[in-house]
């Protein structure tokens, strides 16, 4: 199979284009609801945890244990909700989901301090959502710290005096200074978008090549194509040119989306991004055709895309870190085309890597394209002969 | 009534003889159920950093060590000559730890010592993580190496409802609630507009049988479908997930009959207004899932989407459903935590009821 661009596949694709733009609906329906769930997922899914809701139990009630208080609610990371009288009340608001979180503050609490005694101060977190209760006990456990220096430094009204310290034996702390690369502001959003725009691609590209090659079949108009002078090859790539190109518009539009509507910087190469686009769109085409030629009629197709989607999009690393999937998942990472796709935008926007970086995923990607698509076309001939 | 039995044991005879779609229909949640939820995880573990050790002192070494304990991470062989930033372009690791020169002479004469942490921040949950998790690494090395300087105030930190704080029991009866929404609803959906593309809905206009008959027994069969995977998906959520029943289980019991009509009604609303099977899907396909995905806190907190668009999820019906069902097997919060939303989503379901009602009034006296 030799693809000949000749007349036979110029005629073909002025015919397709031509049912395309006629139908306008059509090209609506293509490039706009992408490019509004790639704003929705993008404003919509964001792990962030700030405002934890926090009540408090001071059982000593003493100027002290309110600075500690006021040192937790000061930090944007909790919001002191009220206080409570007693451990069953705080932890009946809990359970009913009033405040997230609980700090009860032991009756000695100031005496302790005084007197140069540890104390101890019970946080209780609600755990159902298992990351906000490890970011919430990070930031607790960060507040306490700060807590401590201050006591040290003595800025705060309580004070501290350790019995028996000796300051000849007093050893150094190793102080950890954490830089956050790539994505200072700590932005949920461009991680989530740089991978939602390869799903998107798939799973659109998906279902419009099914149902363009079902909706031939169902009118019963592929007999003629078949009659036709053109060969099997230049009947297909007849109907992918122009699905390809108002998808690649879809990628383009996505792309400015990004850096309008969510401030992703472009640190690499575009066009790195932009082919990388291309394979996802002609893999998922590829999908989409498979798919196809398994199905009666268009019902059936979507039917059939609703089941292969949600799992190939959940286990690619587009929405969760890959890292946080169980090992034998992980494996499987590797022949997902989402995944390929969310490791090069994510390099190349954010960290600005290049192909000597990325070519992993850029030969994984073309390697699943081309699987996919010699499957496609092995398929669309068996059915057609 | 008598009728409303007949309409649904038809619908169901339907169902059972298409048993692929069916089978389908059955083992697609519990696929979903099991793949998703340990996909779809944020904790991560087995992180790997890199460590640029400039000191190479025996302090530093022991420094290194506590990483190198953690499940957390895993310490990947890096050479001092390379740029570390290199090894994050690249992908080969999530951070980098850099000890300085002097590192160990510092901590022995009482100063601090600064170790530099450079975190790809490109997922920023995971980068917050890493972040929380090296301070606690430190917070205890120093505690082992019985530093003088105690801390004053300790924090003593409990998790409540899921002590191992497991993802999964987090995402489960998410993905529980999800599977329930499309599955059942699309099945409705598909039934309902075959009457109308066959137009086999016009011997339903011309026979006895009333609208809210008709209905009703489309609606009965296909939460038949509904409790029929409610049922066989608690064995994985029980066994593989480790849930249970915690406290009253009446509110749950309630819910998820209610949940069963709202999302079987749901599939028929759809079905009525879209006679064509392809569009009914799609429009499934948002509702059913893009929706109960995005906006129910399945994920991430309702919280954290911005106002201009949260407001939506007041509406989604998967979100109240899944606090439920979370309530049920974690919280245990019983009625007094969890009436409004057992109402809620009677009330959603009744809506949707009311509007295949309507559509279904509309059609009939159109044709």
């Amino acid at each position: 199979m030799v693809p000949v661009f000749n007349y036979r596949v110029g005629a073909l694709l002025g015919k397709e284009f031509g049912q395309i733009l006629r139908d306008r609906r059509l090209a609506l329906v293509l490039i706009l609801p992408p490019t509004l769930q790639l704003l929705l997922l993008g404003f919509a899914l964001s792990a962030t945890v700030t405002n934890i809701h926090l009540g408090a139990v001071d059982d000593s009630r003493t100027e002290e244990s309110r600075e500690l208080v006021a040192t937790l609610s000061e930090s944007k990371s909790f919001r002191l909700v009220r206080y409570y009288a007693s451990i069953d009340q705080l932890s009946g608001a809990i359970g009913r989901g009033e405040v997230d979180a609980g700090v009860v503050i032991p009756y000695d609490y100031d005496k302790d301090l005084q007197r140069g005694r540890i104390t101890t101060v019970q946080f209780l977190l609600n755990a159902i959502n298992a990351n906000t209760a490890a970011i919430s006990q990070g930031y607790a456990e960060g507040v306490i710290e700060t807590y401590n220096a201050g006591l040290r430094a003595g800025g705060l009204h309580a004070s501290f005096e350790p019995i028996g310290a000796q300051d000849d034996s007093h050893q150094g702390q190793a102080t950890l200074h954490p830089a956050y690369l790539y994505n200072p502001g700590l932005k949920d959003s461009w991680f989530i978008v740089t991978g939602v725009l390869g799903m998107l691609l798939i799973l659109n590209s998906c279902l419009v090549a099914s149902a363009a090659m079902v909706k031939e079949r169902e009118a019963g108009t592929m007999e003629q194509l078949l009659m036709s002078p053109a060969a099997n090859s230049e009947i297909i790539i007849a109907k992918v040119a122009p699905l390809f190109v108002l998808l690649f518009m879809t990628a383009i539009l996505g792309s400015a989306v990004m850096k309008l509507a969510f401030g992703v910087p472009f640190h690499g190469k575009l066009p790195l991004v932009l082919s990388a686009a291309a394979l996802c769109i002609l893999s998922g085409i590829s999908i989409g055709t498979v798919n196809s030629t398994f199905a009666k009629s268009a019902g059936q197709a979507q039917l059939m895309a609703f089941f292969i989607n949600p799992p190939l999009a959940s286990t690619s690393g587009a929405l969760s870190p890959v890292e946080a999937m169980p090992k034998w998942l992980q494996s499987f990472t590797v022949v997902n085309p989402i995944h390929h796709f969310a490791v090069i935008a994510r390099g190349s926007m954010l960290k600005g890597s290049g192909f000597a970086d990325l070519w992993p995923n850029f030969l994984g990607l073309l390697a699943i394209t081309l699987v996919l698509g010699s499957v496609s076309v092995w398929r669309f001939r068996k059915q057609l002969s | 009534m008598r009728r409303i039995f007949a309409q649904s044991r038809k619908e169901l005879t339907q169902i059972v003889r298409d048993w692929r779609t069916l089978a389908l229909a059955l083992a697609l949640p519990i696929a979903l159920l099991l793949l998703v939820s340990s996909a779809l995880s944020l904790t991560v573990t087995d992180l790997p950093i890199i460590v640029q050790d400039l000191d190479d002192s025996p302090a530093s070494r022991d420094f290194i060590d506590a990483f190198r304990a953690s499940i957390t991470f895993h310490v990947v062989a890096w050479p001092v000559s390379r740029q570390p930033q290199q090894a994050l372009v690249s992908n080969q690791a999530r951070a980098v730890l850099i000890i300085p020169d002097h590192f160990g002479r510092d901590m022995a004469r009482g100063l601090d010592a600064p170790v530099q942490l450079l975190i790809d921040a490109s997922d920023a949950n995971t980068a917050k993580l890493i972040a929380g998790y090296s301070g606690q690494i430190a917070r205890a090395f120093h505690k082992k190496a019985g530093s003088s300087q105690a801390d004053p105030v300790q924090a003593e930190i409990r998790f409540w409802y899921n002590p191992g704080r497991s993802s999964k029991k987090f995402l489960a009866p998410g993905i529980f609630v999800l599977a329930l929404s499309m599955f059942p609803c699309l099945l409705a959906s598909l039934a309902m507009a075959k009457e109308g593309e066959q137009k086999t809905i016009l011997q339903v206009y011309v026979s006895s049988i009333s609208a809210h008959e008709f209905l009703l027994g489309k609606v009965l069969a296909f939460m038949v479908v509904a409790v029929a995977e409610f049922l066989l998906m608690l064995i994985p959520m029980f066994t593989y997930f480790g849930l249970g029943i915690a406290g009253d289980p009446t509110p749950f019991i309630v819910a998820t009959v209610l949940y069963a009509f709202c999302v079987a009604s749901f599939g028929i609303m759809v079905g009525a207004a879209i006679p064509n099977q392809a569009a009914a899907i799609q429009a499934v396909s948002f509702g059913g899932f893009l929706l109960v995905f995005l906006l129910s806190g399945l994920m991430f907190p309702i919280a954290n989407i911005p106002a201009g668009i949260r407001w939506i999820s007041f509406f989604v019906w998967g979100r109240y459903y899944i606090d439920i069902v979370r309530d049920a097997m974690l919280q245990g919060g019983g009625w007094p935590a969890t009436w409004y939303k057992v109402a809620m989503v009677g009330l959603i379901g009744g809506v949707f009821y009311a509007i295949a009602w309507w559509t279904m009034r509309r059609m009939q006296l159109e044709t």
